[in-house]
């Protein structure tokens, strides 16, 4: 347990930030299953669509798919798609439905009651997640390099930088859901066809010029269809993130949009559900 | 009825149902599409489309028994009446046949509804080429689907992470057993895992009844042997629940959440 001894400061923040990350670790420990899933379920995924794929392509599937993408390395291209896929999972599942947890423990309550600013008290839910992600993609991306790529291994590095930066709006998007989530209370319907639509939208096991354009516009507006694009180039052609300067800095847009959107739409839920009484409703 | 009208309380589920169901055949159709040839576009015109379609009747219907049957017993212990619910004057597995036919409805009306949606955005419809054998594999699935739900409803008792194992067995099932593809596509040393799942034969049956396709035994063995595997594994499933919950009795663990 973390004693908080200011309520004030930076210092009060970081103990804060402490406490629900310590929190949030404790919990994934308590639970392993849910990391194990995590870490299993983009490989199932990958071996599923290479099955399928290899039965529609017959012995031309890998050829067919490296005219359409670019490369021949299949597997690391999914496992790309996959990786960024279930850090979006975790954000969703996780800074989404967080506090509907709480309400749903009755907790709520003495959570917003705490002297802590609600931007810091979202942010401490998302830094357990940043850890948890973070574990998530070195182990699924660092094995899957390892095995079938080794001499592009070190490209995991601004892989991950890619990653990272895309990871500030995905947090945003998550604020946005944990403020709708208070409101409607049905998180686990929602929350699995955002991440379906996430999936489909982002380009996880194809390139996003293959969906329609008006659909294009809409994967436009997502940071995992940059973050698995770059991804995709730095690791199999060699690029580096200097040169594809171009969408980080749409990520780093997004990185300001999102947070501010998400943080602006979570309170106007939290100021109607005051009002209403909503918090503590099962 | 209970269950049919807790369903139904939520429409948001229901109504998320309906629309990720289709989505998930869109999502692993623009998948595949990459591998198909150049010169087709889409999973349908490589010949595909019924192929996967069917694929998902067969996912769904496993569905029934992991999340349908299985789930039963997790839903009522975190809940906190699974002791009222054993306590009522009715034979456990009676109740829980009552929720797999509760899911096996719903399941049923959004099969025909994708199929349908499908259907009308220009994918064309799943022709069975001998339909009454169809129904036949559909009947022995669905027994051998019940037992394992049974064996899967009691295992809810001794393992509390019920959603990991749940689903590492869903997605084991829809790799393995040949759900999506063929069990050919899978490399040879682990394509004898498949053979040795008895799913497998459930669906190479259906897929047969559907359309031609050559089975992975003679015929004859093949419906031989998934009407032993059914009766099997409904006994089997029936006897591990009973024995199961016998256990958790003695031990106190069965509403242990």
């Amino acid at each position: 347990m973390i004693r908080m001894e200011t309520t004030s400061g930076v210092r009060a923040i970081l103990q804060a930030w402490a406490a629900i990350f310590w929190k949030g670790i404790k919990h994934y420990t308590r639970y392993p299953g849910n990391f194990v899933l995590y870490l299993v379920i983009p490989f199932l995924f990958t071996l599923l669509i290479f099955g399928m794929g290899q039965f529609v392509g017959g012995n031309n599937a890998a050829t067919n798919f490296a005219a359409r993408t670019g490369t021949t390395n299949i597997i690391v291209y999914e496992i790309l798609g996959s990786a960024v896929w279930m850090t979006s999972w975790v954000v969703v599942e996780d800074v989404g439905v967080v506090l509907r947890d709480e309400q749903m423990k009755g907790t709520l309550e003495q959570n917003f009651l705490a002297p802590v600013n609600r931007f810091t008290l979202l942010i401490g839910m998302s830094l357990t997640d940043v850890v948890i992600t973070t574990g998530i993609f070195f182990i699924v991306v660092g094995v899957t390099l390892a095995i079938a790529l080794p001499s592009a291994f070190l490209t995991i590095i601004p892989a991950f930088l890619a990653l990272l930066v895309g990871l500030i709006p995905m947090f945003g998007i998550g604020f946005l859901f944990a403020g709708y989530i208070i409101k409607f209370k049905e998180p686990y319907i929602l929350t699995q066809i955002v991440n379906l639509l996430f999936a489909t939208l982002t380009g996880t096991y194809y390139p996003v010029t293959l969906l329609p354009y008006w659909v294009q516009f809409l994967s436009g507006v997502l940071p995992q269809t940059y973050v698995i694009d770059d991804m995709r180039r730095i690791v199999l052609a060699n690029q580096t993130l200097v040169s594809l300067y171009g969408s980080v800095f749409i990520l780093l847009a997004l990185a300001l949009a999102y947070p501010a959107i998400g943080y602006a739409v979570f309170k106007q839920f939290e100021k109607k559900a005051g009002v209403t009484g909503e918090f503590s409703k099962y | 009825m209970k269950e049919l009208r807790s369903y139904f309380r939520q429409p948001a589920w229901v109504l998320g149902e309906f629309i990720s169901t289709p989505l998930w055949f869109f999502f692993f159709a623009l998948g595949v599409t990459l591998f198909a040839p150049t010169t087709s576009t889409t999973p349908q015109e490589s010949g595909g489309f019924s192929f996967f379609l069917l694929g998902f009747v067969f996912i769904i219907l496993f569905s029934t028994a992991v999340w349908g049957i299985g789930q039963t017993v997790r839903n009522e212990q975190t809940a906190g009446t699974l002791e009222q619910f054993f306590l009522a004057p009715a034979s456990r597995i009676t109740l829980i046949i009552g929720r797999w036919a509760r899911v096996f409805l719903t399941d049923t009306i959004i099969i025909g509804y994708t199929t349908l949606l499908l259907y009308l955005i220009g994918g064309g419809l799943v022709t069975l080429s001998n339909p009454a054998l169809f129904l036949l594999g559909l009947g022995l699935f669905e027994i051998a689907l019940i037992g394992f739900g049974l064996f899967f409803a009691g295992l809810t008792m001794r393992i509390k992470s019920y959603n990991t194992i749940a689903n590492l067995v869903f997605f084991g099932y829809m790799i393995i057993c040949g759900a999506l593809f063929p069990i050919t596509v899978i490399p040879m040393p682990f394509r004898y895992v498949s053979m040795v799942i008895p799913f497998t034969y459930y669906i190479d049956l259906m897929r047969h009844a559907a359309f031609s396709t050559p089975t992975i035994l003679p015929e004859v063995i093949e419906y031989t042997a998934s009407a032993l595997l059914s009766v099997s594994m409904l006994l089997v499933g029936f006897i591990a629940f009973n024995k199961i919950e016998e256990s958790a009795r003695k031990q106190g663990s069965i509403a242990t959440s």
